[in-house]
């Protein structure tokens, strides 16, 4: 199974047409080349694969996915105009089909201590910067099967550094846009964000498309917050209706320092998350929230790893999501509290509304609690719009159908709350809103 | 402009309205009263269209249509307002937003343009006043949190804004201060009209003294027993049901 099953991701690696990352160093081409070995000894995973239970890879295997590379599209900035959200005020840095495009980028003007670069340009001018953090935070010894690809394939991506001490007010967008090609692609972007102590920063991470092809986009990210440090991470994932999309985001965190991230997910025909946090100070929060939107031929499927290896550490795990027609999720929910980890306070909670009874969602969160003086508790539910807030809209003259989608955006106002700017709100509000519009309710 | 006959309602295998008779003229005000559990809120709920009862006979017509054969936004939109006895918690449905879809829904039905912000916010302003409901309100979501009086006025302030032809009022003076009360009152006061029919359901006399009916009803084991001008609500106050039933099985 895994020797013909692998040819199946070959395209991922081979080589691109244009000329391969330049000037790499040698301590990076070592961490590449150990990610292509250690590939060739992971069996891809199957239904066996406890973390991949729930979810299948058939048709991801299927397709023969290219690698996307440079050049391959003539993008105008028109058609950008149509992906951006009226009224975020950001920096922007643009990738297109994995690809910085400085061209369509937009940060001049970036407070002296932040740099925002691309990362194939830094690798190639400034490969030291690098150092320190690239791979760090996921070590190629340790990634699974599709960070590992990502790490082989290493190509483009964002880096971010914010020094000490400074706080950037203005957000910094990342929009990593696909558009559709002759053949299916997959891009690998590669994004590294460091936050050193005491810095502060806002990151929107947005994946969209033009056009409904099928391609693939395997991301991973590497986030390290240093002491006192907070980083707002908002991450929409609005992929073409025909994609795959896979993010691996590996996060530490340092003593006192916050992360609040917010993923939203309603793009995509298939995705999987996979969010992992690691404390390496006391009196870290980590906040992960969720929203996620599954309808017919859609699959969201989400991966918590969190672990509080450090006493007086908190993280919050929230996620909801909607499903109708014959939408499914998977939320598989993994916090592990050591035996050293006291005054632990950890709470996990996923809730799903199915809008159709051909809709599923799989729940599976776990606390492996070790430690005795903790505070943690986790809960799930899944259930259906109440008859009871139905009716009562309905009893204002409101319509059932505007009812329902009142009362879905009612119970995804929650996460949709904790997004960063009131332009995203209402952005995911709209998007929210319009998929509920269309989609079947019985 | 209703007109109910012979009205028969089940609750799964429950007979809860067991024959039920009212009629209600344009500008008119009914009270009804009754004992606990004797099915004031399944009329309510029957004539507003909730889901869960089944009519197993009668009929009721209201402005000439046929209530029962309506969809419950149907009645909404054309006159009728039920304001809860037990008003529901919408988390995370913004009040401004809710009331605005209302409204519109309800202008849209009639052929009406929908309001803009501007004129919408206007209107509401207004309409605050007359409850003297703090605007904060506005900003929550519909009910969430809300105190037990705050609840009740925000009923009454949605009847203010959607201004119905028929609005039945349960128990709207329950958990309601004495100060509530009166404003509550003044506010129902406020939209009585020539045009406008309301029914009443309450446990007190003290309503009544605020809110002036035309007729009180006594609503028993699923039937309308006794019917009277206001001064039968006095003689309820003072000798409880028990006579009524008494006599009653007497007749
Ligand atoms: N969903 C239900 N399932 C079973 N019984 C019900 C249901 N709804 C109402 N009933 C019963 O129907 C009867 C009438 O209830 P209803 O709420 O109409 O009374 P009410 O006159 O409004 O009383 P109160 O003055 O206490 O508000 C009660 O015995 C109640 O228990
Ligand atoms: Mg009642």
């Amino acid at each position: 199974m895994s020797d013909e099953a692998f040819t199946g991701f070959a395209g991922w690696l081979a080589e691109p047409s244009d000329p391969p990352v330049e000037g790499r160093p040698d301590w990076l081409e070592a961490q590449c080349s150990l990610a292509r070995e250690r590939l060739a000894g992971l069996d891809v995973p199957n239904s066996k694969t406890e973390s991949w239970r729930y979810t299948s890879l058939k048709g991801l295997m299927e397709q023969d996915f290219a690698r996307a590379g440079e050049n391959m599209t003539a993008l105008q900035s028109d058609d950008l105009e149509e992906v951006l959200i009226p009224g975020l005020d950001a920096y922007r840095i643009l990738l297109v089909n994995g690809r910085y495009l400085p061209e369509l980028s937009a940060h001049e003007d970036l407070p002296s201590g932040v740099r925002v670069a691309g990362l194939r340009d830094l690798i190639a001018n400034e490969p030291d910067l690098l150092r320190t953090h690239l791979n760090a935070v996921a070590p190629p010894d340790s990634q699974p099967l599709f960070a590992a690809l990502n790490t082989a394939g290493m190509d483009d991506g964002l880096v971010l550094f914010v020094a000490r001490g400074v706080v950037l007010e203005r957000p910094i967008e990342l929009i990593h846009l696909s558009v559709g090609l002759d053949e299916p692609r997959v891009a690998q972007p590669r994004h590294l964000v460091v936050l050193e102590d005491g810095a502060q920063a806002t990151l929107v991470e947005r994946y969209v498309s033009l056009g409904d092809s099928i391609y693939c986009t395997n991301s991973v990210l590497e986030l390290a917050l240093g002491r006192d440090a907070l980083l707002k991470h908002d991450r929409i994932q609005m992929e073409s209706p025909n994609a795959f999309h896979i993010t691996g985001l590996y996060l530490t965190q340092s003593a006192n320092s916050h992360y609040q991230g917010v993923n939203i997910g309603l793009g995509a025909s298939w995705s999987r998350t996979d969010l992992n946090c690691r404390f390496q100070g006391e009196h870290a929060e980590c906040d992960l929230q969720g929203l996620y939107l599954a309808g017919d031929r859609q699959l969201m499927d989400y991966h918590l790893d969190v672990l509080h290896s450090l006493p007086n550490c908190s993280s919050r795990e929230t996620f909801k999501g909607i499903l109708y027609g014959r939408g499914r999720a998977v939320f598989d929910g993994r916090v592990f509290v050591a035996p050293q980890a006291q005054k632990t306070d950890a709470a996990m909670s996923n809730r799903n509304l199915l809008l159709s009874e051909q809709s599923e969602v799989d729940t599976k969160p776990q606390l492996e609690i070790s430690a005795d003086d903790v505070k943690c508790s986790h809960g799930t539910t899944v259930g259906q719009i109440e008859p009871e807030m139905l009716f009562y809209l309905r009893s204002r003259g409101i319509g059932a159908s505007l009812a329902r989608r009142m009362l879905c955006l009612g119970f995804a106002d929650e996460v949709v709350q904790r997004l960063s700017s009131d332009a995203l709100r209402d952005h995911v509000s709209e998007q929210v809103g319009q998929r509920l519009e269309s989609a079947p309710m019985d | 402009m209703l007109s109910v006959k012979g009205l028969k309602a089940n609750v799964g295998d429950k007979e809860i309205l067991k024959g039920l008779d009212l009629e209600i003229a344009p500008g008119e005000v009914h009270a009804i009263m009754g004992p606990n559990g004797a099915g004031k809120s399944t009329l309510s709920h029957v004539l507003s269209g909730r889901e869960g009862y089944e009519v197993t006979a009668g009929s009721a017509t209201f402005l000439g249509q046929d209530l029962l054969a309506l969809a419950p936004e149907e009645r909404a939109q054309i006159g009728l307002f039920l304001a809860f006895q037990y008003p529901v918690e919408l988390p995370g449905v913004n009040n401004t937003y809710f009331l605005k879809a209302a409204l519109n829904s309800l202008r849209k039905a009639r052929g009406e343009p929908e309001l803009d912000a501007v004129s919408f916010l206007r209107l509401i302003k207004e309409k605050l006043k007359i409850l003297d409901l703090d605007d904060a309100l506005l900003k929550r979501a519909v009910n969430a949190g809300f105190s037990g009086g705050e609840k009740k006025r925000n009923e009454i302030f949605q009847m203010a804004l959607l201004e119905p032809r028929l609005a039945i009022l349960d128990e709207t003076d329950s958990g309601l201060d004495i100060d509530a009360l009166r404003v509550v009152a003044d506010g129902v006061n406020a939209l009585r009209s020539p045009e406008r029919s309301m029914i009443v359901v309450t446990h007190y006399q003290r309503l009544l003294d605020y809110i002036q009916p035309d007729y009180v009803h006594v609503l028993a084991k699923g039937r309308i027993i006794r019917s009277g001008g206001k001064e039968l609500a006095l003689e309820l106050e003072e000798k409880g049901y028990g006579w009524i039933d008494s006599e009653g099985q007497a007749a």
